[in-house]
């Protein structure tokens, strides 16, 4: 018995001691991937570049604190999440971080007084990039960057997630890949679009699905669910590949144009992906664009077009007609019987000048409401913002157009709006539930609390 | 597919609510005997014994009124530094120093008073026959208005087709009853098929700016 006890209460003196450990004992910084010669400068231009095609932007300057200097509140399941000010204020910012101190919060999601940075900061993505863009991005960031002095408010969660030093056992789940990055050499181009997307583009980040821990189940090309779709603050983000993915119908040049304008042939990016495109991707090279397009397009195994050049198109373009799957929607509601369904008539009361009785709107400015994820999506929450709100694609260098939706909150019901809702979710071979006034009614109380 | 709601919508058909009666309008503009004239001069410019709805069921003076409030009445964006003269042609433009508000102001009661010297009433109590003669007098300029009142027939006139004819969201053409009546579908935008199908009626009623439908 006495020999059980001292064995009982040895297992706890070093549960405790590995508990306090756990706490306590430092992390360890990832070695870097590769030793960069005394003497390695950026090109010009390069810690420029890296910042944007990271999208740094979108997370770290908030409406009022100047660029870069944080405080921008980080919607997150576990609570509000306040972004960090990256500016070389050496007071309020990260002026007394060496490269070491970088490196470690981009690969190892560690400040350097060793606390854990909450995974908002998207380091399962950014532990893939090249030693080269990091020191890039970090001499950036320390001599072009103008200083803020600018103290962000300290995030707060509710316990346990205050917890900070249990992200350590977090990490061991979510970081099982990298650091550095691993080219699956298909070709120059879908390998660099490869980079992009799983290192700096942190695509993952919201079109991978989460596991059950809340880390990305897919960050690299290995990975089965890689970019297979994910939903993020109810809004989803489409699967990029698959048969039923939208890269799948599009090509190259459309899924490329996308990405540099947010408009093409068939969409428009709205939300976050919007953001995305204004922050980000309309500053990247056509190359790059091409790049990350292709690497897409070839996700599945599918051999790969590689256009030469976002060239716009010129003169007119053809607007589509209805095909197989929407011809019977497309003749009813060109027909105008008086006794169609309500939604259809709402849609032709409201929508039809622009989205067309085809249900393929105008290429590059109205979007395909047949076969639109944003319409058909399991989270029905942007649908019915659009319909109420209104949308607003940026103006983008390649294409300066703003294009704007009107909002229809003061013209139509709940009830109404549910209505049309619905039947764009059945129409034209759209095969989505129905929508109810209650989800509507929610949706318009969310708008007008903001 | 199915879902719930809480009852079932009109397919055909949604209309405003039931607005307030004309004599229980609170005017914006107006002043009551202004109002009388308004209702009993477009009554007769576009009366209700005829095929169609007139203006009084459209609420045509309900349009006015609210012009007359707004930036038209003020002549907000017009230029109305003179010259002016009278005697330009009509293509010359607005030719009065007074804003329409204020000609709606001064030529009802010098009109009034023309009415009850020629016919002994005001124009709101003379029969249809002597307010039909009357307006003829006006639009012919034989009342003797002053020259910067001239023009207060033709924007009474054209005021009165604006508020039958406009959308409803400027309060007049209620229930959107004159569309209805000549075949106007409004503003729906979807019409690039119908060109082509000769001689088949369009079978939609009309929507409006804010959305209903008849």
């Amino acid at each position: 018995m006495k020999t059980f006890l001292r064995i009982v209460a040895g297992l706890v003196v070093l549960g405790g001691i590995a508990l306090l450990a756990f706490i306590f004992v430092p992390v360890q910084r990832t070695q870097p991937v590769a030793e960069l010669p005394a003497d390695w400068q950026p090109e010009p231009g390069q810690g420029e570049y890296v910042l944007n095609a990271s999208d740094c932007v979108a997370c770290h300057t908030s409406d009022e604190g100047g660029t870069l200097a944080g405080g921008k509140a980080i919607a997150s399941p576990m609570g509000t999440i306040w972004s960090t000010n990256i500016t070389p204020d050496p007071e309020t910012g990260i002026g007394n971080w060496s490269f070491d101190d970088f490196r470690g919060a981009m690969i190892d999601g560690v400040e350097p007084d060793g606390t854990h940075l909450y995974p908002a900061m998207p380091y399962e993505n950014y532990r893939l990039m090249t030693e080269e863009d990091m020191r890039a991005l970090y001499d950036y960031l320390m001599t072009e960057v103008q200083p803020v002095k600018n103290e962000v408010e300290e995030t707060a969660l509710s316990f346990p997630f205050n917890l900070r030093f249990g992200i350590r056992a977090w990490n061991w789940l979510a970081l099982t890949h990298g650091p550095g990055f691993t080219p699956a050499e298909v070709s120059d181009v879908q390998d660099r679009g490869q980079y992009l997307v799983e290192g700096p583009g942190h695509c993952a980040a919201c079109h991978s699905p989460r596991s059950p821990f809340m880390s990305q189940d897919g960050v690299t090309v290995d990975d089965a669910n890689f970019l297979a779709g994910g939903v993020i603050n109810g809004w989803n983000a489409p699967a990029l590949r698959g048969e039923d993915s939208d890269l799948n119908r599009w090509t190259v040049s459309e899924t490329a144009a996308y990405l540099a304008t947010g408009r093409n042939a068939h969409s428009t990016a709205n939300g976050e992906m919007g953001l995305v495109v204004e922050h980000s991707l309309q500053k990247l090279t056509d190359e790059d664009n091409i790049a990350m397009a292709a690497f897409l397009k070839g996700l599945d195994g599918d051999a790969v077009e590689v256009p030469e050049t976002l060239a716009p198109r010129a003169g007119s373009i053809e607007v589509p007609e209805a095909d197989k799957a929407g011809e019977a929607d497309t003749a009813m509601l060109i027909d105008s019987d008086p006794d169609m369904p309500l939604g259809a008539r709402l849609y032709t009361d409201n929508c039809i000048g622009c989205h067309f009785a085809t249900g393929k709107g105008a290429p590059e400015i109205f979007p395909e409401l047949q076969g639109n994820r944003l319409v058909n999506g399991s989270e029905t929450k942007p649908l019915i913002s659009v319909i109420l709100n209104g949308a607003e694609v940026a103006s983008t260098a390649k294409r300066p157009m703003t294009l704007r939706m009107q909002g229809y909150a003061d013209r139509l019901s709940d009830e109404e709006v549910a209505e049309l809702a619905t039947w764009l979710r059945g129409a034209w071979g759209n095969d989505a539930p129905a929508i109810s006034a209650a989800d509507v009614a929610a949706v318009r109380a969310s708008a007008a609390s903001h | 597919m199915s879902h719930s709601r809480g009852w079932p919508l009109p397919r055909k058909r949604r209309k405003a609510p039931p607005p307030v009666p004309l004599e229980d309008y609170d005017r914006a503009y107006l002043n009551a005997d202004e109002w009388a004239f308004v209702m009993a001069a477009t009554a007769r410019l576009i009366p209700s014994d005829g095929d169609g709805p007139g203006a009084i069921e459209t609420r045509v003076p309900v349009f006015i009124d609210l012009q007359l409030a707004g930036d038209y009445g003020a002549a907000g964006d017009w230029y109305m530094e003179g010259p002016h003269d009278p005697s330009a042609e009509p293509a010359r433009g607005w030719q009065s120093p007074l804003n329409p508000a204020e000609v709606y102001r001064q030529a009802i009661p010098a009109f009034d008073a023309w009415c009850e010297e020629t016919h002994g009433e005001i124009f709101a109590k003379l029969s249809p026959e002597q307010q039909d003669a009357s307006l003829t007098s006006l639009q012919k300029g034989d009342v003797g208005l002053p020259s910067e009142l001239r023009d207060f027939f033709t924007i009474l006139l054209a005021n009165t087709k604006e508020g039958y004819f406009a959308d409803p969201i400027y309060g007049g053409n209620h229930g959107m009853q004159s569309w209805v009546y000549i075949g106007f579908p409004g503003a729906r935008a979807a019409y690039r098929a119908w060109p082509e199908r000769h001689n088949v009626k369009y079978p939609l009623g009309p929507v409006s700016i804010s959305g209903e439908r008849a």
